[in-house]
């Protein structure tokens, strides 16, 4: 690669140092100069809709705006004159008359807003224009968001996070002149969307209030409050989390733009799922269904694992830290089988772990992605995004096969169930894959099936023909959060339970469900596991959320959820990464490691 | 010890008004607590809903200082007045200066406004709308001050710091022109 040609150019009598391509604005705040921005944002390309970030240029009669215009080689650039400044201004004066900007009653006031900190450094106390009080519509028809339009200044930052981060391109600007707004899809509502996945990323990019998070909305501006950085373990991704807390609650969940994983995007379960809703928490230990004091409760159990040894089992959800997973490996030793429960088809991707070193960007960076019995769309959005726009942004060819369909689908090149062999579309197939010179297999649970094995060897025995291409690159995409680590020390994956569970007559089970969304153990609940508890004699559940396995439990142990665990979760790539404590532990509950101890002591 | 007593300086005479506002830029303006006593020994508040002497006329004023924006003909009428007697005109927070919440209905027809406060509302069993000829007429919108007069210095905020009233005053005694920036002004 040729390195960029290096230029220089004078911003303010300052000389400043730059490479070609770059815009004024990149080597002024490189050089620490300060231009006044509202659409513009790091990582979405150039709009220039705003004309705050104007600037004079020596020997141009015109003002430019400075994020959309290249730097050249030697020229003279003023960024505060008396005449930028009146511009500036005159441009926020229209800003904030052209619709209904009613600062007290936003729930983004204070220190947040783009808008507000802009007429603040401008000092613009009163607008020359007329107000138009435009009557303009809100909509609150998102689960976890709503956009008031009210206060948009249609800077696009949404519709250039939406399509170029998250990739579905959900939102767009509709109408001209005065009309001009943002729409969903084709002018629909955000409820009746199709496309939106519920990602959040236009929210926390918008610089006003006209996003807002239902959630977090007037529950404290988000620059009084205290950020955490910490990890996602809702899936095997890992996406970094900035969480804002004030006076021990959430009141947001942002991407931490600085996580090597996500880069600062989330999906709807990082971003929203995993706090934003109401969930049933437990918070006290139950003996029998009645609350109880720990000693109570670790007595009661006592009580009930007077049995021999082979009898007992331990039944771990595959969603723990690595911590945990330690406690997990000695209290092995005191059971006759421990076993995580894993979704259909996981055991085999979970039994053979693979880790793929840098697997997120380099997935970004392939030209022929195929994605075979995963639900990346479902189940880990920030890959569906990072292959939404691979395809939509880069070029690369999409071959989907899966027995579902997802919204994957309407980008492919080839669409597939994963049980057609048909050899018309495998002609398809290498016609589609002929010039992939870096292709990508990304792999679920489903390619474990021997359906799903055949495809995959006979795909990767066309991509090995194709001349000049290296090998794929291979991303086993597990459901289960930590399933992979936790297979690595040891931990046997089990998807059939109710076979696992009969093969011995046991007396005493001991399920660690964790703080698994939906009530915990789902999974459990789809394999019939509650109707089999009734015939072991002790059933112990450990878990942060009521659901149908703690109804069957004799004693049920409250545990800490993601925001009060501190530990190490392992991704999909092999990173190490740090889950840390955001909250004060709530209630009883208790540490997964500290009961595993405390129980198998 | 008695000190000689020196010539004062003519006090500055302000007035003051509250138009449709909730009053809590008048509060604002006494949380100023005590520095309330070095103002009032360069300044006579001659008019105020906040004093308890009132005038059977509104004065003639060097500062005149208004809350709340203009909703009906009375209010246009009385702030048209303090325009002219005032030599400078100050409109003291959001609902002066951007119409604010009382604003919000400037969205919907005057007519449905009314309908949905006096003729739909759960609480209302009366059911008319007010039509004393007493009574002010609304104005189609609510104003801004500076959509009816000349205003000469806007004090943003809802309601204004009383440091930012503070600050404003004491500018203006001192003869210069309050200049406002981020560490001194807000609009919520």
């Amino acid at each position: 690669m040729i390195a960029p040609k290096k230029i220089s150019l004078t911003i303010n009598g300052q000389v400043c140092e730059g490479e070609q391509g770059q815009t004024i604005l990149d080597i002024a705040r490189a050089n620490n100069i300060y231009i006044p921005t509202l659409c513009h944002l790091k990582g979405l390309t150039a709009w220039g809709g705003c004309r705050l970030c104007v600037v004079e240029i020596e020997g141009s009669p015109k003002i430019a705006p400075s994020c959309a215009t290249p730097a050249v080689d030697g020229t003279k650039i003023i960024t505060h004159s008396e005449r930028i400044v009146a511009l500036r201004k005159a441009t926020l004066e229209l800003l904030f008359s052209e619709r209904n900007h009613i600062c007290p009653m936003c729930q983004y006031n204070k220190g947040d807003c783009g808008l507000q900190h802009q007429g603040y450094i401008h000092g613009i106390t009163g607008i020359r224009y007329p107000y138009l009080y435009p009557a303009l519509p809100v909509d609150v028809t998102a689960p976890y968001f709503g956009i008031d339009q009210n206060r948009c200044i249609l800077c696009a930052r949404c519709v250039r996070t939406c399509d170029e981060i998250e990739g579905v391109h959900t939102l767009d600007v509709a109408s001209r002149g005065i009309k001009n707004q943002i729409v969903v899809d084709m002018n629909t509502t955000f409820g009746a969307s199709e496309t939106c996945t519920n990602c959040g990323a236009c929210v926390a990019n918008c610089p006003t209030g006209a996003l807002f998070d239902k959630a977090s909305a007037f529950r404290g501006q988000w620059t009084s409050c205290q950020q955490v950085l910490t990890t996602c373990t809702e899936c095997p991704v890992g996406c970094g989390l900035k969480v804002f807390t004030k006076e021990n609650r959430i009141v947001n969940v942002w991407g931490d733009p600085d996580s090597p994983v996500s880069k600062g995007h989330l999906c709807v379960k990082g971003r929203y799922q995993t706090w934003a809703e109401p969930r049933d928490r437990i918070l006290t230990p139950l003996v029998k269904g009645k609350p109880a004091t720990w000693d109570e409760a670790l007595a009661a159990i006592k009580k009930g694992a007077r049995v021999k040894k082979a009898e007992k089992a331990l039944l771990v959800a595959p969603r723990v830290t690595n911590e945990t997973v330690a406690a997990i490996t000695a209290a092995a030793g005191k059971v006759g089988q421990t076993a995580m429960f894993v979704g259909t088809n996981e055991a085999a991707l979970c039994a053979e772990p693979t880790f793929t070193e840098d697997a997120l960007r380099k997935l970004q960076d392939a030209d022929a992605i195929i994605v075979i019995g995963a639900l990346p769309s479902r189940d880990n959005g920030v890959v569906a995004a990072r292959i939404r726009i691979a395809v939509r942004k880069a070029g690369a060819k999409l071959l989907v096969f899966h027995a579902r369909k997802s919204d994957l689908d309407q980008y492919a090149d080839v669409a597939a169930n994963v049980v057609s062999l048909e050899s018309k579309l495998w002609d398809k197939v290498k016609a589609t894959l002929a010039n992939a010179q870096r292709p990508a297999i990304v792999y679920g649970p489903n390619a474990m099936t021997p359906i799903g094995v055949t495809v995959m060897e006979r795909l990767i025995a066309i991509l090995e023909t194709n001349a000049g291409s290296g090998e794929p690159l291979l991303i086993g995409l597990p459901v289960s959060a930590n399933a992979l680590a936790m297979s690595c020390s040891g931990i046997v994956p089990v998807e059939e339970i109710g076979p696992w569970l009969d093969a011995k007559p046991l007396k005493y089970l001991h399920i660690v469900a964790s703080d698994a969304p939906d009530g915990g153990a789902s999974l459990l609940e789809e394999k019939h596991v509650p109707a089999l508890l009734e015939q072991i004699g002790c059933v112990v559940v450990q878990a942060s959320y009521r659901s149908a396995l703690t109804e069957k439990a004799a004693v049920v142990l409250p545990a800490t959820i993601w925001c009060e665990k501190s530990g190490t979760v392992t991704n999909l790539e092999g990173r190490q990464l740090p889950v840390r404590p955001v909250l004060p532990v709530t209630g009883e509950a208790r540490d997964d490691k500290a009961i595993l101890e405390s129980v198998f002591a | 010890m008695k000190k000689t007593p020196t010539p004062k300086p003519a006090k500055v005479k302000v007035a003051t008004m509250w138009l449709s506002g909730c009053s809590g830029c008048h509060m604002s303006l006494l949380d100023i607590d005590e520095r309330i006593l070095e103002l009032v020994k360069h300044v006579d508040i001659l008019f105020s809903p906040i004093v308890d002497i009132k005038f059977k006329d509104m004065p003639y004023v060097d500062v005149g200082i208004v809350e709340g924006c203009v909703n009906n003909t009375d209010q246009e009428h009385e702030l048209k007045m303090l325009r002219e007697r005032a030599k400078v005109l100050i409109a003291l927070g959001d609902c002066a200066v951007t119409g604010n919440i009382p604003s919000l209905r400037n969205q919907f027809p005057l007519r449905e406004c009314l309908q949905r406060a006096y003729e739909q509302a759960e609480s209302n069993k009366i059911c008319c709308i007010p039509n004393d000829p007493i009574v002010p007429k609304l104005l189609p919108k609510a104003h801004p001050l500076q959509e009816v007069v000349k205003v000469d210095l806007h004090i943003p905020g809802c309601p204004p710091d009383a440091d930012t009233i503070w600050f404003a005053l004491t500018e203006l005694l001192a003869g210069r022109i309050p200049q406002f920036n981020e560490t001194n002004m807000r609009y919520d």
